[in-house]
């Protein structure tokens, strides 16, 4: 008995332990978000609440915390208030398998890898239940552009996690870090070129952001299928999409930039130069440059019309994928190259 | 095996209080006043409806059929990559006819237009 | 401990199919089928099927129930239409039940399966679920897996035949198109005499 108190108090330390550092990153991510698009467009960005503007995310959360939730009129009251739960659950979830350095993960499974694709098409549910609770036109909208969307990039960056499997043969993300062991050139950014930018195209449509953001699209349908959320309700789903955003930036570190190995990994004079810096930080900063080019290209590009999206999806990423996996396929089986 | 998911559970489970207390804090610690105009939801003019929920076009419900059959390919992929080096030339030719019949069915959805959004 | 979570979760499950058809509203009743699907997974993963129990929350409830939740919402059923033909279909939905329950007893209690005393085998202490299914699934049962593959193409036909609709009034880019088009089919220079100003009097040179 006491032994089980044990595990399940460690357990709760570990899931402590992700969640903490995730939820403060998720804070400075919208932080960093406003500054740095400012600077893009030559402005300030906040920087009037604590140093430099660094308490403005505490300062946002209690403004939300301490404003009315709204529960529109004609709305199913049950489903629009489970609504934000279906949306966070999993968005919380899928960091259960990550592994952050060598060993330092909460549920070290076999079937990682799928696990993380059931838990992200998890998420479309909160979508489609606050879009229908609501009972709005916007909402709707919002629902069906979105859902339509995240539903048809997902088969994309499947495929794309196909070619990671069969490079690495393992569905353990440990393992698939380890597959890349060495220097950068080693790691699966190389060999599955295509894949990777397939990937992190998907991944950016998958998370509804800039250039792909209609189902927010806040010159059309106002804000999409969260209109009719206010206060935490709302924060709740601001939550999940930053979370979300953070984990497509992490599981591209992972999958294609080596996880945790330095660049200079096993290389004779700068690899042991390297060695003293934790894992940790090379897959933060890795994950860390996604992020940025996530805001880089809010501030970049022009939105896609909703068309061009599912084109794009459909047509051009699905084809690409399917060409490599083949071209991959025969590579491995040949034997050719310096990676299989 | 079993007390690898031990962990995966406790994770979901506290995802999903992730989603209820903030709830409970806000309407713990914010106002309530509700009334008739602000209840109402949003409408760019005229009086919001009844009911808003609609009839939409079938092009959705087609891309989530579409979604469910590439997703079972996906998955019937997954098991495939892992194996790749024990099952041999038989085993890959066997994926190749499977990934080809979906091909076909691909090209003929291309060609029919049901890809294509105006 | 695992008995305890076994009990737990097949109470929700079938709390959750109950509730699927005891529900009125279609919305809710799909919610509760997918929490019944979840639940399930977590049976299978609990039985030592870590592939299958993940595989069915990606196909079942990431996909199915999405394409189901389409429908129910959008169909415009708000309120279950009241048991209307209840008495009609009973005898036939009995006839069904009967013939699935017979089924199952065939199944539990025949020699073959031997889930006699309730027992599943013990999986081996090492062996990766995921290698164990993909080893015989391309080559042992290669067979029911391309027959697997033809349903699926059947599946992509019937639903570009049954719901594809072509518009008349459509508006479609095409993009070949716009990018083959050439300035000489838009735009049309002509050769015209230069024009002289109108007199506007007293503007200089033209007074000359």
């Amino acid at each position: 008995m006491f032994e089980t108190f044990e595990t399940l108090f460690w357990i709760f330390a570990k899931i402590w332990a992700v969640l903490i550092p995730l939820f403060l990153a998720v804070a400075y991510f919208t932080y960093m978000e406003r500054r740095v698009i400012g600077h893009m467009q030559d402005r300030r960005g906040p920087n009037r609440v604590g140093y430099k503007g660094l308490l403005q995310p505490f300062a946002d959360a209690l403004k939300l915390l301490f404003k009315e939730i709204s529960v529109p009129t004609h709305a199913n009251r049950v489903l629009f208030l489970l609504a934000p739960a279906l949306s966070i659950g999993p968005a919380v979830a899928v960091w259960a398998v990550i592994p952050f350095a060598d060993g330092w993960v909460v549920a070290d499974i076999n079937a990682g890898l799928l696990y993380i694709l059931a838990m992200t098409s998890l998420g479309v549910y909160g979508i489609i239940v606050a879009g229908w609770a609501s009972n709005s036109k916007y909402a709707l909208l919002g629902t069906l552009r979105a859902s339509a969307q995240v539903v048809s990039y997902e088969i994309a960056m499947g495929f794309a996690l196909v070619g990671v499997l069969m490079a690495a043969g393992t569905m353990n993300l440990s393992g698939i870090v380890e597959a890349q062991a060495g220097p950068f050139w080693n790691w699966f950014w190389l060999p599955l070129l295509p894949l990777f930018l397939v990937y992190w195209v998907s991944g950016v449509a998958e998370t509804n952001r800039a250039p792909f953001d209609v189902a927010e699209g806040e010159s059309e349908i106002v804000a999409g299928f969260h209109v009719e959320y206010s206060g935490m309700a709302f924060a709740v789903f601001f939550l999940a999409e930053y979370a979300n955003m953070i984990l497509i930036c992490v599981i591209a570190a992972v999958m294609f930039l080596g996880g945790w190995y330095s660049p200079f990994h096993g290389v004779p004079v700068l690899g042991p130069a390297l060695d003293w810096v934790p894992g940790i930080v090379w897959l933060l900063l890795k994950a860390g440059f996604f992020a940025f080019c996530y805001l880089w290209f809010r501030a970049t590009f022009p939105r896609y019309r909703y068309d061009q999206i599912m084109r794009l999806g459909w047509k051009v990423l699905i084809p690409v994928t399917v060409v490599w996996l083949v071209v991959l396929t025969v590579l491995i089986y040949a034997g050719v190259g310096p990676w299989f | 095996m079993l007390e690898n998911y031990l962990p995966v559970l406790l994770f979901i489970l506290v995802g999903l209080v992730f989603g209820v207390v903030p709830l409970l804090a806000g309407f713990v610690l914010g106002p309530r006043r509700p009334g008739a105009e602000k209840q109402s939801p949003y409408e760019c003019g005229f009086e919001a409806f009844e009911d808003s929920r609609m009839k939409f076009d079938v092009r959705y419900y087609l891309v989530a059929i579409l979604f469910i059959i590439f997703d079972l390919e996906i998955a019937f992929l997954f098991p495939w990559a892992v194996v790749l080096d024990d099952i041999g030339l038989f085993g890959i030719l066997a994926m190749g006819l499977f990934v080809g019949l979906l091909l076909v069915g691909f090209l003929y959805e291309w060609k029919k237009g049901a890809l294509e959004w105006e | 401990m695992e008995q305890a979570v076994f009990y737990l979760f097949a109470a929700i499950l079938l709390f959750a199919a109950t509730m699927v058809i005891t529900v009125r509203n279609p919305v809710q009743a799909a919610l509760f089928l997918v929490l019944a699907f979840f639940n399930a997974a977590v049976l299978w993963v609990l039985a030592g099927a870590e592939f299958l129990g993940i595989a069915l929350v990606v196909v079942y409830v990431g996909a199915v129930m999405v394409l189901f939740l389409f429908v129910v919402m959008m169909l415009d059923i708000t309120v279950a239409p009241v048991r209307e033909g209840f008495a009609r279909y009973l005898p036939v939905g009995l006839v069904v039940a009967v013939l699935m329950a017979l089924q199952l007893g065939v199944v539990i209690l025949s020699d073959e399966v031997a889930l006699v005393g309730g027992l599943i085998p013990e999986p081996a202490a090492d062996v990766n679920n995921i290698r164990a299914i993909g080893g015989v699934l391309y080559t042992v049962y290669v067979y029911p897996f391309e027959i697997a593959a033809v349903i699926l193409l059947v599946a992509i036909i019937a639903a570009i035949t049954l719901t594809l609709r072509r518009r008349t009034n459509m508006k479609h880019q095409d993009i070949p198109e716009q990018l083959n088009v050439h300035k000489d089919d838009r735009l049309r220079v002509l050769k015209m005499e230069t024009e002289r100003r109108p007199d506007r009097g007293g503007v200089g040179h033209e007074e000359g």
